[in-house]
């Protein structure tokens, strides 16, 4: 057989319009078919509609020959026996997939003896999790891996039903760079000569991993396709090129600016103790007017909590932290990972901000000038947050800091939720307003390439040895 | 963009049913506008006409004293309704407060109310409600108290979880960074989240209350004759359900009706 998949004009229609334009894909075993795009350009509707998995409302159209057999698209009823025996998912977030109260070897056995009715189920899972790396972990529950591992074990438990073709939605979604290329690997290792791998995500440096051929997929058209080599190393469509720009390792870097101003706040001997494992220890910081200081470090290692000790949100367990005592104390900001979480969810953004403005009696003009200032539509603020897209929200978010005159800005995480374009617009605004505003601005990330081009300093945080390193 | 919340179906949210709305209304309107055209009262007796049906004075029939059941159900329900809000706002205000406080504060604070509450859930409701009849001469302020007493652990409790993931949220950091104060963080990010749990604990809370000061009445341990109370009422009628089952019916339907009601609106909201 030469082709797992040969999908002929599958498209998505949603009660308000077509959300996915006709596209017809050909998946071959041992060549993995990846397709990239931002939040909301339909690339894993398309993905759904081939499972027959979409959600109520959602109508497909189109039909797949899948190993040998024909489906219509249109009533997926019968492709439910695909499920777990040819087609295997690995879901996004993948610990939410997993059952929270079982044990690792049970999560899989449960496969072999329901999905492929298997006796030997245990000795199976055993041998499963042996080849991921995780025979230690086997008795271990979900709420004690580490996301690398959750994300290994359902991957582990999707292929235990002898699935030859792969999906994977976003499988790096919430992961750090660092566990990245372990997924491609785990992706690439069981594809072999046979099977199929279909892969929908954001993420540029995966796809190039993961290899073989790319669709690139914008408000639900597929703009470019081809080699993932040729594609992304030459890019001819104008969003492909954007996109190819737009990451970090492509950026330009910035010119720095070496504040010699007084720092606005300065930490000596920094350390903090959080559920009895020490996270940091010796920290110094000197976080002066204009200049970008990076944190970089692996998830948990305690990046989020410097930040916080900075500003008071998390006690200290050793060290001290300093500020210009004639500085308020709410010019000390910070930005969130999560935009729509940092604000009220059941009130307007323009009635928060409004607010503020009574608070600390900032007039309308300002609000105007900043508005203007970070390209917002004055609109936006009739609405609540959840009806605001992750990037404008962001800006919003650095809008309602902007408007209490800060002189320090703590931002953790702020584009790791956002897409490619989206982060270098976020990332780029920030800049700017560092400059203007003359604020000393504190960066977390896990993405080494996003601060080795932002930042002026860079400080690693490492876990095993507690102790931080600085570098430029 | 294509926003997947606007197409997904919308969470179905079961709305409670009319009905439950229009029989508890009914059953209000009843209690409030029977003393309009009763000429009796709840206590004047007419002996000669003990037991009687439905008449033009009594529109439904007398008991066996002879009074008025109309102007006696009428002040049942006005009495079991006006005590149980009364006790549930109260204990919702202390619960609400008491939970902000452990929330906000946590440490001991936290704790000491948390073994405080702990402990009066060991006590039986009931037994509670008694304690206070004995302490407080009046039954009516007895019950206010004695109700209050054992629904507040119930709001305190509920408004403790939700407070405290919400008081952590990333939305409460920032308003308290941005240096608004305990008020406008009540007002904006913690009572719109909570607002509907806490009203249908309001709503099983009055149910819960009308049961007990009826289940009370019905030991003859609640309020005391001759004032009309719905438990009350049914362990006096009861020795009569032979020659006046209709009289015996109303405190039953009355009370049946009304924790129906509220015990829909309440199951509808969560």
């Amino acid at each position: 057989m030469s082709v797992l998949i040969e999908a002929r004009e599958v498209a998505v229609d949603g009660p308000q319009g077509r959300l996915v334009e006709p596209v017809s894909l050909t998946l071959r075993p041992g060549v993995p078919l990846t397709i990239v795009g931002e939040t909301g350009s339909g690339k894993s509707l398309l993905m759904q509609a081939l499972m027959g998995t979409l959600p109520a409302g959602l109508q497909a159209r189109g039909s797949a020959r899948i190993d040998g057999e024909d489906f219509d698209l249109s009533a997926p009823g019968n492709m439910r026996r695909l499920w777990g025996r040819t087609i295997a998912v690995l879901p996004q977030e993948p610990w939410l997939a997993l059952d929270p109260l079982m044990r690792a070897r049970e999560q899989v056995a449960e496969v072999h003896h329901l999905v492929s009715l298997e006796t030997a189920g245990g000795a199976h899972a055993d041998a499963d999790l042996e080849t991921v790396g995780l025979a230690r972990a086997a008795a271990r529950l979900p709420g004690e891996l580490s996301g690398g591992m959750a994300q290994r074990l359902a991957f582990s438990a999707a292929r235990a039903g002898g699935a030859t073709i792969q999906f994977a939605d976003e499988p790096t979604k919430g992961l750090d760079t660092a566990m990245r290329d372990g997924i491609a690997d785990l992706l690439i290792g069981r594809l072999g000569a046979e099977g199929g791998l279909l892969t929908v995500t954001h993420d540029l440096d995966l796809a190039r991993r993961i290899g073989g051929e790319l669709m690139v997929m914008l408000k639900g058209r597929i703009v470019e396709q081809g080699p993932a080599s040729r594609l992304l190393a030459a890019p001819s469509h104008d969003y492909t090129r954007r996109l190819v720009a737009a990451q970090p390792s492509n950026w330009a870097r910035r010119q720095g600016s070496q504040g010699s101003e007084a720092a606005v706040i300065s930490a000596r001997g920094l350390s903090v103790v959080r559920g009895g494992v020490r996270l940091f220890d010796g920290v110094d910081l000197d976080l002066r007017p204009g200049a970008i200081t990076g944190i970089l470090g692996r998830s948990g290692c305690g990046k989020t909590s410097l930040g916080n000790a900075l500003l008071g949100l998390v006690p200290l367990s050793g060290g001290h932290v300093s500020r210009d005592p004639s500085i308020l104390s709410h010019r000390f900001q910070k930005l969130w990972q999560d935009p729509p979480s940092a604000f009220a969810r059941t009130q307007t953004i323009g009635r928060e901000l409004n607010a503020l403005a009574r608070l600390h009696r900032v007039d309308r003009q300002r609000m105007d000038r900043l508005l203007k200032r970070l390209r917002l539509s004055p609109e936006l603020l009739k609405r609540p947050p959840g009806q605001v897209s992750g990037g404008e929200l962001q800006r919003i978010a650095l809008m309602r800091a902007l408007m209490v005159d800060p002189v320090f800005l703590f931002a953790d995480e702020p584009t790791s939720r956002l897409d490619l374009i989206t982060q270098q617009e976020v990332i780029d605004m920030l800049g700017e307003v560092v400059r203007e505003e003359k604020l000393a601005l504190l960066i977390v990330s896990h993405d080494g390439d996003l601060l080795e081009r932002f930042c002026d300093d860079v400080v690693k945080l490492d876990h095993r040895d507690g102790t931080a390193r600085q570098s430029n | 963009m294509v926003d997947l919340t606007a197409i997904a179906p919308a969470k179905t949210v079961r709305r409670p049913a009319p009905w439950a709305f229009i029989v508890l209304a009914a059953v209000v309107v009843l209690a409030l506008l029977a003393p309009l055209i009763d000429q009796l009262g709840p206590y004047r007796q007419v002996l000669s006409k003990a037991l009687s049906g439905p008449d033009m004075i009594a529109p439904l029939g007398y008991d066996h004293l002879g009074r008025s059941m109309l102007a006696r159900m009428a002040y049942a329900v006005r009495l079991s309704l006006a005590l149980a809000m009364a006790s549930t706002v109260t204990a919702a205000f202390i619960g609400i407060a008491l939970g902000m406080l452990a929330s906000w504060r946590g440490g001991w604070t936290d704790t000491l109310l948390r073994l405080v509450s702990d402990s009066m859930l060991a006590l039986p409701a009931l037994l509670l409600v008694l304690i206070a009849g004995v302490i407080v001469q009046s039954t009516a302020v007895s019950f206010w108290i004695g109700l209050a007493a054992v629904q507040w652990i119930e709001f305190f409790r509920l408004s403790r979880s939700m407070m405290r993931s919400l008081i952590q949220s990333p939305a409460v950091e920032a308003a308290r960074l941005l240096g608004f104060g305990p008020v406008h963080i009540f007002c904006h990010h913690l009572w719109p989240e909570m607002r509907p749990l806490l009203l249908t604990a309001a709503a099983f809370g009055v149910a819960n209350a009308i049961m007990v000061i009826a289940a009370l009445g019905f030991v003859s341990v609640g309020m005391r004759a001759p004032t009309p109370e719905m438990g009350l009422m049914m362990v006096e009628l009861l020795p009569y359900w032979r020659e006046a089952p209709w009289a015996l019916a109303q405190p039953v339907l009355a009370c049946f009706a009304i924790l129906l009601a509220l015990n829909s609106i309440a199951g509808a909201k969560t």
